[in-house]
């Protein structure tokens, strides 16, 4: 199946979780936040929520800022 | 102490992290202020960029992070940013900021206005970066901000208090802490926010984009210390005229 994450298409062989998804990513959650089709996930479900095909997926990072 | 929402600082120093050459120099500067509360932004993850740790090391000097929302043109875009960051720190602290517009960066006070009422009801403690306005100052405390963060001049113009005189009616009503944030680009500056009764002052630019960053943290560190400490003693009142500090005797006369 395939995904957007961050706008670039992306094929998934199976429907990972959240979690998988950012350790094939090789993302640290530290300061990572997560959106799937412009909703929040929160944290605690990233090792539960499934991706589904299409799904819209965007990753954030906390940067420097005033 | 400043007290914000249900927790205390022993500096009433904020440091923005944005325009540091580096990440080490940003950390240095505010080890050097002791500053305890350090914005921060967020955005959209670069793919295939190495991930730089940020946030350890502020963790590790016991600082308190606070995102902001930069980046938001509207209430609702502010919301979205607001829950990201929420997520990502794993804190319901808030700077908000919307600002539409890109070449002056004010705040757009019915935007903001709106976020803040939603906001607070969603749990945030939220400190909106808003207009020099006693009017809207008012309404957004008693939308329950914790603080207002009203703007001494334009983001990054380092032109100091140009909005001096709402600021005084800001303070004087305010019932929660006003920070005065944005602008100041002098380590006198914050003096004389702090004079002025200001609870905090937020800086980012001035230090970062000085020539030594981290000397520029120290002084910005004094600064606010001495005007605090003349606030506090009650500034003498200024005077149309001379008033003499020597007796006026006329022991000369004779001559």
């Amino acid at each position: 199946m395939h995904i957007r994450l961050n706008e670039q298409l992306l094929q998934l062989t199976s429907n990972c979780t959240v979690a998988e998804l950012l350790q094939q990513q090789q993302l640290a959650s530290e300061g990572l936040a997560v959106a799937i089709n412009n909703t929040v996930i929160s944290k605690r479900c990233w090792s539960e929520h499934k991706l589904q095909s299409n799904d819209n997926v965007q990753l954030f990072q906390i940067v420097t800022g005033g | 102490m400043l007290q914000i929402a249900d927790k205390t600082f022993n500096s009433r120093l904020l440091l923005g992290s944005g325009k540091f050459a580096s990440s080490q120099l940003m950390q240095q500067a505010v080890k050097v202020s002791n500053c305890q509360l350090v914005t921060l932004a967020i955005k959209r993850l670069e793919l295939n960029k190495p991930q730089d740790d940020l946030l350890t090391p502020l963790r590790n000097l016991n600082i308190k992070l606070l995102p902001n929302t930069a980046g938001a043109k509207t209430a609702k875009e502010a919301i979205f940013a607001a829950e990201l960051a929420r997520d990502a720190l794993q804190t319901s602290w808030l700077k908000l900021e919307i600002h539409p517009d890109p070449r002056y960066l004010m705040p757009d006070p019915v935007e903001t206005l709106l976020a803040a009422e939603r906001l607070v009801k969603m749990g945030f403690v939220v400190l909106p970066y808003c207009s020099a306005d006693p009017v809207l100052c008012k309404r957004l405390e008693q939308a329950g901000c914790a603080a207002v963060m009203p703007l001494g001049a334009a983001i990054g113009s380092n032109q100091g208090l140009q909005t001096r005189a709402m600021l005084e009616i800001i303070i004087e009503q305010a019932q929660v802490p006003v920070i005065i944030d944005a602008g100041l680009g002098a380590p006198s500056h914050a003096a004389a926010a702090m004079e002025l009764g200001a609870a905090a002052v937020l800086v980012n630019t001035a230090i970062a984009s000085s020539a030594d960053p981290v000397a520029m943290a120290g002084a910005f560190a004094n600064a606010v210390r001495a005007g605090r400490a003349a606030y506090l003693a009650g500034l003498a009142s200024a005077q149309p005229q001379a008033v003499a500090s020597s007796p006026f005797t006329d022991f000369l006369t004779t001559l």
